[in-house]
């Protein structure tokens, strides 16, 4: 310490310097403890102005690098009050010195109503001007001593480093629950991607989506609004006073990708009605198909980056997980008809022969190559009481299960009146009764059925509107065709009886039974049927083939021209006459 | 299912909703419908004992968030009580105590009410 002050003795000198460096000491002690700006400054007033006599003081406090300070405390009389910011020009050079006399800063010393013997300490770290400890002059007027104005120095070193000390507390704090903050937004988004996920209603992740954004943002005003196949609607929401219009909705949609509703024209009345301050696309494989908005958070903060990319992925996790909802239930469908398809197919093959029956005297071979859709073709060999056989072919409109069970009641028809002694167009008439009865207006049967008799020598058929059977005959040029009949089954009443021919088989004859699986099979390019022509051509080369060889002919040669491409059931019956 | 369980009980014009275990995404769904119920047969009075509370989760704080002003518009009040450290840390967190009466004691929040 400077002991230049002369007209004090030693002795009482000592004794003091003692006692200010106790004072020292324990403020230090104090003001280092404390974590609280206020505390700090509070006392180191008036401990200054106690210590000093000084009647009036303030202490001010720098805002930033502005020249703004603010007022904190103020004792004694004085132009402003706690609280205060006001600006004062200080010239920058003079923040480096460690105090400033008022007469240096006439201006500012002024404005603060401070007599010239006013001294400012400066409150300042290493690096920063915090701000200054005012002391007017002491109540008995007289100056400071450099004794007295060293003491209030170290004081406000002191000071200075416990506030520096304190704001570093304090900003590390707002860091940790910052951190604490992010730490906790992670969690929830890790932990609904998880209950998402568990999820498999869209209503359900709409509503946790809901709730979830209400207590993380808390807010109270929520939308959630969905476009699903081309419709646009609000899917979950909460303190809406009332909902979006059709076209208020579609508007929602044309916003930017993030909208601030204070901030730009939107030209929708229902944000405003709704108090809503932001509202967020959401895009799936970069289709905007979801909009959030959400009002005002309860604590009246303003929404920050954070909490739009926080709305950004914890809607955009919410969608994805409602999109594959979607996906499961496409899925699923998918399976169901599968399975239907399944089913079909196994009615189907269930319904043709098998074994194939042998009928003395003529070689025999059926096959129905089914596609993936299962057509309605069906075929059947069945022997009748007096020795003959009748052999059908069919084809029902229609694919899959529908098509399967009328096939079924036509094979059970077929079965129950084969065994009866009645005429094939009176059998023909009965069957298309009870399926024109029996089954809606577009379903239709092509058929044709014709019987063998006992000693194999004759063939009497009706043909229903199916695909005449072609008869290979030696000695013929072209194939005959069966087309002696009638109309499809199922389409009228029968009106009118079904004719019948029948023809005498001759050693060699070759007959061809098909459905238009056949005719119809389309080549690779979609631009031409595989037609009869074709067809006559195969059998005509093969013609000196088993049934089955010359079956296998036309089956190939058919997926030959369709390039394996099947869209309809192949059905093919041939019956060669040894 | 998780563990949650949620129970009603009435004090005077005070109904007490207590409840336990973890109130997460898939559990929400009970708190709202108690709190649904509570509110269409007229009690606004609502405190929510949270001795039990072991878990919360966004999706059960946003289910007060949806109720709250209801309740306070109808001349009622949510009030929480009894949580432990670590579900009021995460209240805190999301700055509830600003918004909500989160008393230590069910008893501070029933005289509360009578006051």
């Amino acid at each position: 310490m400077d002991t230049s002050s002369t007209d004090i003795n030693p002795n009482q000198e000592e004794r003091r310097s003692r006692f200010e460096l106790r004072t020292l000491l324990e403020t230090s002690r104090l003001l280092i403890e404390s974590q609280e700006p206020d505390f700090v400054l509070n006392n180191l007033l008036l401990i200054t102005m106690g210590k000093l006599l000084v009647p009036k003081g303030m202490i001010l406090i720098n805002q930033g690098s502005d020249k703004k300070y603010q007022v904190s405390k103020v004792k004694g009389r004085c132009p402003f009050s706690e609280g205060d910011i006001i600006k004062l020009n200080f010239d920058s050079k003079l923040l480096d010195q460690p105090t400033l006399r008022a007469s240096e800063v006439p201006e500012v010393a002024g404005q603060m109503d401070l007599p010239d013997n006013s001294i400012f300490f400066n409150l300042r770290t290493t690096n920063h001007h915090l701000g200054f400890l005012c002391l007017g002059p002491k109540g008995n007027k007289s100056e400071l001593t450099q004794n007295e104005i060293e003491f209030i120095e170290s004081l406000s070193i002191i000071s200075s480093v416990a506030i520096a000390n304190s704001r570093m507390f304090q900003e590390l704090r707002l860091i940790n629950r910052k951190l604490d903050r992010k730490v906790h937004d992670l969690h929830t988004l890790l932990e609904l991607s998880k209950d998402f996920n568990m999820m498999v209603d869209q209503q359900d992740i709409a509503r946790t989506f809901k709730f979830a954004m209400l207590g993380q943002m808390l807010i109270r005003t929520f939308f959630f609004a969905l476009e699903v196949e081309g419709e646009k609607s609000v899917v979950a929401s909460s303190g809406l006073k009332e909902q979006p219009s059709e076209r208020e909705l579609e508007r929602l949609f044309e916003l930017d990708d993030v909208f601030r509703c204070d901030e730009a024209e939107h030209n929708c009345p229902f944000l405003e009605k709704n108090g809503l301050k932001l509202v967020i696309a959401l895009r799936f494989q970069n289709e905007k198909i979801g909009v959030v908005g959400v009002g005002e958070p309860a604590n009246k903060a303003t929404y920050g980056e954070e909490e739009v990319n926080f709305l950004q992925s914890l809607g955009n996790l919410a969608l994805l997980n409602i999109q594959k909802t979607y996906l499961l239930k496409e899925r699923i469908e998918k399976q169901r008809m599968e399975e239907e398809l399944n089913l079909a197919k196994t009615i189907q093959q269930g319904l043709l022969p098998s074994p194939l029956p042998t009928i003395p005297g003529f070689d025999l071979d059926a096959s129905n190559v089914s596609s993936y859709q299962v057509g309605g073709d069906y075929f059947d060999v069945v022997e009748t009481p007096d020795g003959g056989h009748v052999l059908a072919i069919a084809d029902v409109t229609g694919k899959g299960v529908p098509a399967s069970l009328l096939m079924a009641n036509l094979q059970s028809m077929l079965h129950a009146l084969a065994p009866i002694d009645v005429t094939l167009p009176e059998a023909t008439s009965s069957i298309n009764d009870i399926i024109y009865e029996n089954t809606p207006a577009d379903k239709f049967i092509t058929f044709f059925w014709g019987k063998i008799s006992d000693d194999g020598s004759r063939f009497d058929f009706v043909n229903a509107g199916h695909n005449p059977p072609l008869l290979f005959r030696k000695g013929e040029d072209s194939p005959r065709q069966l087309d002696a009949g009638g109309v499809i089954l199922g389409a009228m009443p029968s009106m009118t009886p079904y004719d019948t021919s029948s023809l005498e088989f001759q050693p060699g004859d070759v007959l061809v039974f098909f459905t238009d699986g056949v005719t119809e099979a389309m080549n690779p390019d979609q631009t031409e049927e595989y037609e009869e022509e074709r067809l006559k051509a195969c059998i005509s080369k093969n013609l000196d083939k088993s049934s089955s060889e010359i079956m296998q002919a036309i089956v190939d040669d058919v997926q030959n021209f369709s390039d394996g491409i099947q869209y309809d059931d192949i059905t093919l019956m041939v019956l060669k006459v040894h | 299912m998780k563990n949650f369980n949620i129970a009603t009980r009435q004090h005077q014009h005070v109904s007490i909703l207590d409840i336990s275990g973890e109130l997460d995404a898939h559990t929400a769904s009970q708190l709202e419908n108690a709190l649904k119920s509570l509110i269409d047969e007229d009690n606004y009075a609502i405190v929510v004992n949270c001795t039990g509370l072991e878990y919360i989760a966004s999706a059960g704080l946003g289910v007060f968030m949806a109720y709250i002003e209801d309740v306070r518009n109808l001349g009622g009040d949510i009030k929480l009580t009894n949580m432990n450290d670590r579900v009021y840390n995460v209240f805190d967190l999301l700055g509830f105590p600003s918004l909500y009466d989160i008393l230590e004691d069910e008893q501070e929040a029933l005289e509360r009410f009578s006051n």
